[in-house]
């Protein structure tokens, strides 16, 4: 029996290779896009496609790597190619291989993107409006698509223990990060393969067109708890 | 003169549909306004007019958001005539209505450097301006389809996706000049041409056949808008920074 094949789009963040790894090791054929094939040149990215188009079931989509960079240092260059790495790729992605998963009225767009389509960065706008703009057009995918039994899926992924994020001051936001959680302990690495390797198969359709935040309560949590006194206090950081 | 008198609005999309309400409204109040438009500038001098006849003062300056030195010559232009520079509203932008399959790269990448780029290129020059007022107010138009599909318009929803994080991350930086960013998400608005789907031209909420909407007899009106704006401009508003206030009558309810 032919292999299922997945193709996550960007190996560039290690949740990517992660998943790459993690599917491997289930038995799928898990494959990569070359880094010669730009992802929002709908050409290059449409041949590709379809010379791998056979058993293929699911495309992962992951957010590219995170851009720091203030309103005002941007110049022109790196707002363009912030927009075609975070929106356009998106766009082009969902175009070239939704439209494959239309002929066969089956298969699943997974955009691994980050609680950044919600939540500020500081400084991060750059990606942060990637994250928006991936997070509109999984939900129009939802609907342009979705009759024709395209599954789509948004992924708002947190800060994993091995994201060198989790370990940095490139923004406020990561100060303490362990202590942000309510289990006052980050999701480890490879924490979402179990959650993408359910949305790949038809059982996570009822999940289609959700925001899906994976991010272990962060988001949602205003701080750490201390004790004082015998009673306990929520303290930011 | 009273503390609007002295104050100065960069509208960029002011000289019709939405924009020219928001125009007429500051105007109103005696804010004094630059009147941006690209494509159409007989319908924004249609606005100054108004707005003069009024008793107000603006002037039209004719730029293309797209283009950072036509953005950089207009802000000097406001601030050669009127000194200073306190409110930018971000509202100029395009919605072709093309469902996925109808962008092509090149026509998405155009929309993204209209309806984002444009907000950052006129917040980038505006910035420094605003750092001198007292009462500096950034306001982005977004839309309801910064949450909920167009259906449409994947394209316009991106920008619109974008427009809301844009806005969050500039309100974040800003905090430390006391400049505040918000945004507007409108639904439905009365204007005076189309930009929507055809088959949702409606005269009012209450023709979508909801029952629940059957007692909103009007559309949204761009002064609507632009009331809201005057509101998130002035400083009572102070506390509000990096939230979006959503104006459609309920619609976004159902």
């Amino acid at each position: 029996m032919e292999r299922e094949r997945i193709i996550i789009t960007d190996l560039r963040t290690q949740e990517a290779r992660d998943a790459l790894a993690y599917f491997d090791g289930l038995g799928y054929l898990a494959q990569s896009v070359p880094d010669d094939v730009c992802l929002w040149d709908e050409a290059a990215l449409g041949a590709f496609a379809a010379r791998h188009a056979e058993n293929l079931v699911a495309v992962i989509h992951p957010a590219p790597p995170l851009v720091m960079c203030g309103f005002e240092q941007a110049d022109e260059a790196l707002f363009a190619q912030a927009g075609n790495e975070g929106a356009i790729a998106a766009w082009c992605v969902t175009k070239v291989f939704g439209g494959i998963f239309r002929e066969k009225h089956d298969g699943a767009v997974i955009y691994l993107n980050s609680i950044h389509a919600e939540k500020p960065v500081g400084r991060g706008f750059l990606f942060s409006m990637g994250c928006g703009a991936a997070q509109m057009l999984a939900r129009e995918a939802n609907q342009d698509y979705g009759p024709d039994g395209v599954r789509t899926y948004f992924v708002q992924r947190g800060i994993s223990a091995d994201d060198p994020n989790g370990q940095s001051d490139v923004s406020p936001l990561y100060f303490g990060v362990d202590l942000r959680y309510p289990s006052r302990k980050m999701p480890g690495r490879g924490s979402l393969n179990a959650l993408l390797g359910f949305l790949v198969t038809p059982d996570a359709a009822p999940l289609m067109g959700g925001d899906l935040r994976a991010d272990g309560g962060m988001t949602m949590y205003y701080g750490h708890r201390r004790k004082v006194e015998g009673r306990e206090y929520y303290e930011r950081k | 003169m009273s503390e609007s008198e002295e104050r100065v609005a960069l509208v960029t999309g002011g000289g019709k549909g939405v924009g020219a309400g928001v125009v007429r409204v500051l105007c109103g109040a005696g804010i004094r306004c630059c009147i941006n438009c690209h494509a159409n500038p007989a319908m924004a001098e249609e606005t100054l007019r108004a707005v003069r006849e009024a008793g107000g003062e603006a002037f039209v300056y004719q730029a293309d958001v797209s283009d950072p030195a036509q953005v950089e010559a207009m802000v000097d232009a406001v601030v050669r005539r009127y000194g200073r520079l306190d409110i930018l509203v971000n509202n100029a932008a395009m919605q072709p209505n093309r469902y996925i399959d109808e962008y092509d790269t090149a026509s998405l990448q155009r929309l993204w450097s209209i309806n984002i780029g444009g907000y950052w290129r006129c917040a980038k020059a505006a910035i420094p301006h605003l750092r001198q007022s007292p009462l500096g107010r950034i306001v982005n138009m977004s839309s309801v389809h910064a949450k909920r599909p167009t259906c449409f318009d994947a394209g316009y929803s991106m920008t619109k996706g974008a427009i809301r994080m844009f806005t969050r991350e500039l309100a974040l930086e800003l905090t430390r000049d006391n400049i505040t960013v918000n945004a507007i998400t409108l639904g439905g608005c009365r204007i005076e041409f189309k930009t929507g789907h055809p088959k949702w031209d409606l005269k009012s909420p209450k023709e979508t056949g909801n029952p629940a909407l059957r007692g909103v007899n009007r559309m949204v009106e761009p002064v609507d808008v632009g009331h809201a704006i005057l509101f998130l401009c002035s400083a009572e508003a102070s506390a509000l920074t990096g939230d979006c206030i959503r104006i459609d009558r309920g619609l976004m309810l159902v």
